[in-house]
């Protein structure tokens, strides 16, 4: 299956680079690489990769400010490889605009994974789509109904607009902060509990075993991914 | 300190005496040539020297022999104390007058003028005193100060200060009194202690008072004299102990900011080498991990063996890095300044993502979740706290055979919330079985199960870093069972959503 789908990797360290690219290309994606941020700032602006992989410890910018100047002028989808101790990089780069992230080491499979999941959502982003089918569950947005195996299911407004937020943003990870302001207003950022409590009832009318939930994940210390 | 020299009075009224009979003499010789009134002019400035000399007490005997001895050598009828003439009378009269005048005037001047110098002095090695302290950058300095300032004087003086943990110590030496050093520190007076004036020592204990706080207290002891300070020495014994007070002060304080800034330098300094370490060791690792994990999944015929070796260098690799982040934590947590994020969150967001992180590893056991409806929302840092339920689990699933049931329970009790997880594996070693929460402590010693032992000593860290209480038992059913609690305290008010 050739496709000429191409992806960009910002990496300073050339062995992980290698196994990057060796993956991406067994999955005939089109790799391009860059090894510092300035490098891959002006490859961003020629190629126009699909997706970014980006590595937020770069030696010449912060990898925060990189996301920040790319997301100006562009909406492609950026995965962020970040090791497990910047847990607060991390979350920065979520909130100002990464889509995803993956904790060093990872697999092949992990990596493939998601990319896979981030270049299939973009082109055809579910904004406009009447409905949205998981599990049991369709939510139509037109009607603004959600029922269950056939049954309505009713929820509040809140839980509704948590659940439309998330929905539109399969496989994204959103963190607190991003939900917070959608879902309660720009006022309400550090209202966490809130979030919490909204995600548990929503967990409670829509998935089959709320305490081990498929759809509603938790990215815990980041926030909340919805997964198909 | 020197006080007001005071000469011993005796000679004082001896040399009146001298002098009165000096003038008499003089006068005798020269009798023939003088007049009266030159005569008792010369009396009276014997007096005036008397009084500049010696004082009020001998320039007033002076004063009254001169008149006697006039009135004895000079008046006739000479040499007896009869007086011919009447007016005389008035002469010795204004004599004495002006004589005791003289005698007080002039001593009080005197004396004045010799506390005026007196006071000079002492203000001028009061200075002198506070510019060596304000120089003194060690407690031997302030020391040297003080003893150079009593330097000549009777008393030695000896400074307690407080100690590390700010008490008033003990010391054992002779002559302090610990009892009245603590009074006078606590008390913040001034207290004179003649208790061992028999063996010849009195002592005044001063509380040492700085801006902050009392920092101990200054002993002068004074030996073979009776020390009982007046009030204007008491007031200049205060100000040198406030001097040395404020000399001790700036030093703590100098202490105290060197110590703050050794602590910031080395925590610094131990995060930058956790950090190093971790990035250095986790890069390398990553791209072994991934090149491996390439070679496993790559398409390219390849021979069995040369695959399942992928397989073994990718998972060990894997192992590495998770033995890395296991002692990189515990590195971080035994510093003992781990911040934690704490928010108010769910269990069940924790427990879910915990088993959602490992899946892959068990999928040879079945899980079962049992969730307390209506659980509280807890204060705690979530990603700790995935931690510890992740080690958890995955320390059921290590000594739990294959196909048996790890139940993960979430419940509560007045005080606490908690979170139990009990496998069906062989449990604890009963003689084990409040050493399992130490570092490098594993049930059974030497087995092939990989791990070193820290994942539950990483749990019992951060649950204790919450204020919560951690425990391993053994089921009466078999198995073991590790549960923790964390404190429920006053969760935050869910105000009901207004549907208009």
């Amino acid at each position: 299956m050739a496709h000429d789908t191409s992806i960009l990797v910002i990496e300073d360290d050339p062995p992980i680079r290698r196994f990057i690219k060796a993956s991406l290309e067994q999955e005939h994606y089109r790799v391009f690489e860059a090894d510092n941020a300035k490098r891959g700032l002006s490859e961003a602006a020629t190629r126009k990769p699909a997706l970014l992989i980006l590595d937020l410890g770069l030696p010449d910018m912060d990898g925060i400010e990189l996301i920040a100047e790319l997301r100006h002028w562009s909406a492609m989808p950026i995965l962020i490889l970040s090791a497990r101790t910047d847990e607060q990089d991390k979350i920065a780069a979520l909130d100002s605009g990464a889509d995803d992230y993956l904790i060093k080491p990872f697999g092949v499979g992990e990596l493939l994974a998601r990319v896979r999941a981030l270049i299939r959502r973009h082109p055809a982003a579910p904004d406009g789509a009447p409905q949205v089918q998981f599990g049991e569950v369709c939510v139509d947005f037109i009607n603004r109904s959600i029922s269950r195996a056939g049954n309505p299911v009713h929820l509040t407004p809140i839980e509704y607009r948590l659940l439309s937020v998330l929905v539109t943003h399969p496989g994204k990870v959103m963190t607190q902060r991003q939900l917070l302001r959608e879902v309660w207003g720009p006022q309400h950022g550090d209202d966490g509990h809130y979030l919490r409590i909204y995600v548990r009832r929503l967990r409670q009318k829509l998935e089959i075993d709320p305490a081990q939930p498929l759809h509603f994940l938790t990215e815990t210390g980041v926030g909340y991914r919805f997964k198909l | 300190m020197r006080l007001p020299l005071t000469s011993r009075p005796v000679y004082g009224y001896l040399t009146a005496l001298l002098a009165c009979g000096i003038i008499t003499l003089i006068n005798i010789l020269l009798t023939d040539y003088f007049e009266l009134a030159n005569i008792v002019l010369l009396y009276l400035f014997g007096v005036f020297l008397i009084a500049w000399g010696y004082g009020r007490g001998p320039a007033s005997v002076a004063a009254v022999i001169s008149v006697g001895l006039l009135d004895f050598f000079f008046v006739s009828p000479r040499f007896s104390f009869a007086v011919g003439d009447l007016q005389y009378l008035l002469t010795f009269s204004v004599m004495l007058a002006v004589g005791l005048l003289t005698a007080h005037l002039t001593a009080k001047l005197h004396h004045q003028a010799r506390l005026a110098s007196n006071s000079e002095a002492q203000t001028q090695r009061l200075y002198e005193l506070a510019r060596a302290l304000a120089g003194a950058i060690s407690l031997p300095q302030v020391s040297t100060a003080l003893n150079h300032y009593l330097a000549g004087s009777t008393y030695t003086a000896s400074l307690h200060l407080l100690d590390k943990h700010d008490h008033l110590g003990e010391v054992s030496t002779d002559y302090i009194n610990m009892q009245l050093a603590r009074t006078a520190f606590e008390s913040g007076e001034v207290i004179h202690s003649e208790l061992e004036a028999d063996r010849g020592v009195s002592q005044v204990y001063i509380p040492l008072k700085a801006p902050m706080r009392i920092r101990g207290v200054m002993l002068l002891t004074g030996r073979n004299i009776r020390l009982n300070p007046t009030q204007p020495e008491r007031e200049v014994l205060v100000t040198v102990a406030s001097l040395i007070a404020i000399a001790v002060e700036r030093l703590h304080f100098i202490e105290v900011a060197h110590q703050t800034q050794l602590q910031v330098v080395t925590e610094r300094l131990r995060s930058s080498i956790l950090a190093a370490l971790s990035h250095d060791i986790r890069t390398p690792l990553t791209s072994l991990v991934g090149l491996a994990d390439s070679l496993v999944l790559s398409k390219e015929t390849m021979s069995d063996f040369s695959r399942s070796t992928a397989v073994v260098i990718r998972d060990q690799a894997k192992a590495m890095s998770h033995l890395l982040g296991n002692l990189l934590d515990m590195a971080r947590l035994h510093a003992g300044n781990v911040r934690l994020r704490q928010e108010w969150q769910l269990y069940e967001d924790v427990i879910a993502s915990s088993l959602q992180l490992l899946k892959p590893s068990l999928a040879a056991h079945t899980i079962k979740v049992h969730l307390e409806p209506g659980l509280p929302l807890v204060q705690f840092d979530a990603v700790l706290l995935e931690r510890v339920v992740c080690n958890l689990v995955e320390n059921a699933a290590k000594y739990a055979p294959a196909t048996t049931v790890i139940e993960v329970r979430a419940y509560t009790t007045p005080s606490h919330a908690c979170v139990s997880v009990r496998d069906q594996g062989p449990g604890f070693p009963s003689d084990k079985m409040t050493r399992v929460f130490e570092m490098f402590v594993r049930g059974t010693s030497e087995s092939s199960t990989a791990g070193v032992g820290l994942g539950l000593a990483i749990c019992k860290a951060i649950i204790e870093a919450h204020q919560g209480f951690i425990g391993a038992e053994n089921c009466a059913g078999g198995g073991g069972c590790i549960s923790f609690g964390l404190p429920r305290g006053t969760p935050p008010r869910i105000e009901p959503e207004v549907i208009g």
